[in-house]
């Protein structure tokens, strides 16, 4: 641990002792960087990069807000996940409805219903000709759709990843090595990257990539569908995406 | 801006190396999959293939333009991109490479190059 960090650790449990917004707001300046590199990520979408810098900076300062110490995470490990909530729910809410036709959109759910069932008909995961027959449209149609449902867009930090418990990824986010962000550069490994991921997610990315099973074994050994397996995937890259053009 | 090469088969896309123009890369390796008859499991494989390797060589950055082919060869697809003027945001890490080798057989990469190559077979 660096003394940099350790006197962020210890201005963060004087914050959460005193609520001094002095302490706040020097806490949210030491970490604007790591707001505007997050904000930089998503630049080059259709939005200013001034406003997003503003996302992020709002994002930072929640996570400023709800960090707490005690739990044994490092600030990073914990802002970069609110943060980039916060961009991605600006681009949702400002963006996706805009840009992608209703039809498509539409049709973008008619096609994770599809490759499931026809997943299960077969017994393998279905070619592009077999989707495109079931749901009566062109190849290109069900290419598209795709790349729908796999939009950044579509996925949300925030949503319930434990449907049973209500947890919001941000909750679940699980502690890595305790290095403030200017030290990820060098010091990023797996286990961090990891790290940053919802347990459920963490399990299918390892599944997949690190003990090599296909979407449809997975879907099997875990018990959801391959067109779930395939979203989780797609969200579980794009967060690691963002932890890593944050480094 | 796309065009197939009489002849080879070849398909060759340039793209600027913004973010949402990955689009493109995807949907074009999407599509010389789906016209190989290849499934849906394994297309998706191309497409995280794609994308992760095209972020490596600087697709991240707001400038630079980004070149790729895509070949179908017997029983395999293979595709190489490479980066004119592209800032990669961040050195592919261990995981990141993990993830590539997961859902390709074979793949190059030389980010100080901005340059990439991998194949997947049927």
């Amino acid at each position: 641990m660096t003394q940099s960090v350790e006197t962020a650790m210890e201005r963060f449990v004087r914050y959460r002792a005193t609520g001094d917004p002095e302490v706040r707001d020097e806490l949210v300046v030491e970490h604007l960087g790591l707001a505007r590199a997050l904000a930089r990520r998503y630049s080059g979408r259709g939005e200013a990069l001034d406003d997003l810098q503003q996302v992020a900076t709002v994002g930072l300062l929640k996570a400023v807000e709800r960090f707490d110490p005690d739990r044994g995470l490092s600030f990073t490990t914990f802002a970069v996940p609110t943060i980039t909530g916060e961009l991605k729910r600006h681009f949702r809410d400002k963006t996706w409805s805009t840009r992608v036709p209703r039809a498509l959109q539409e049709l973008a759910l008619r096609l994770t219903d599809s490759v499931r069932e026809l997943s299960q008909e077969l017994g393998r995961s279905p070619s592009i000709a077999e989707i495109a027959e079931r749901l009566e449209i062109s190849e290109e149609m069900v290419l598209e759709a795709m790349e729908v449902s796999r939009s950044y867009t579509a996925s949300s930090l925030d949503a319930p990843v434990d449907e049973e418990s209500g947890t919001s990824r941000m909750d679940r986010v699980l502690g890595g090595d305790d290095a403030g962000y200017e030290a990820i550069d060098q010091q990023m490994t797996v286990d961090y990257l990891l790290s940053t991921l919802s347990e459920r997610d963490r399990t299918i990315v390892t599944l997949r990539f690190f003990e090599n099973l296909t979407q449809s074994e997975i879907a099997a050994r875990v018990g959801i569908s391959q067109m779930h397996v395939s979203r989780l995937l797609a969200r579980a890259l794009e967060s690691l995406h963002g932890v890593i053009a944050e480094s | 801006m796309t065009q197939t090469e009489p002849g080879t088969g070849e398909i060759r896309l340039e793209i600027p190396a913004a973010p949402e123009y990955l689009r493109l890369a995807r949907l074009a390796v999407a599509d010389v999959g789906a016209r190989a008859g290849w499934s849906y499991e394994d297309i998706d494989d191309l497409r995280i293939a794609v994308d992760e390797l095209c972020y490596a060589i600087g697709a991240g950055a707001e400038h630079g333009r980004l070149t790729l082919c895509y070949q179908v060869t017997e029983q395999a697809i293979e595709v190489r991109g490479s980066g004119t003027d592209t800032t990669p945001l961040a050195a592919p890490g261990e995981l990141a490479r993990a993830i590539i080798a997961a859902v390709v057989d074979e793949f190059d990469l030389e980010v100080d190059e901005r340059r990439f190559r991998f194949v997947k077979r049927a």
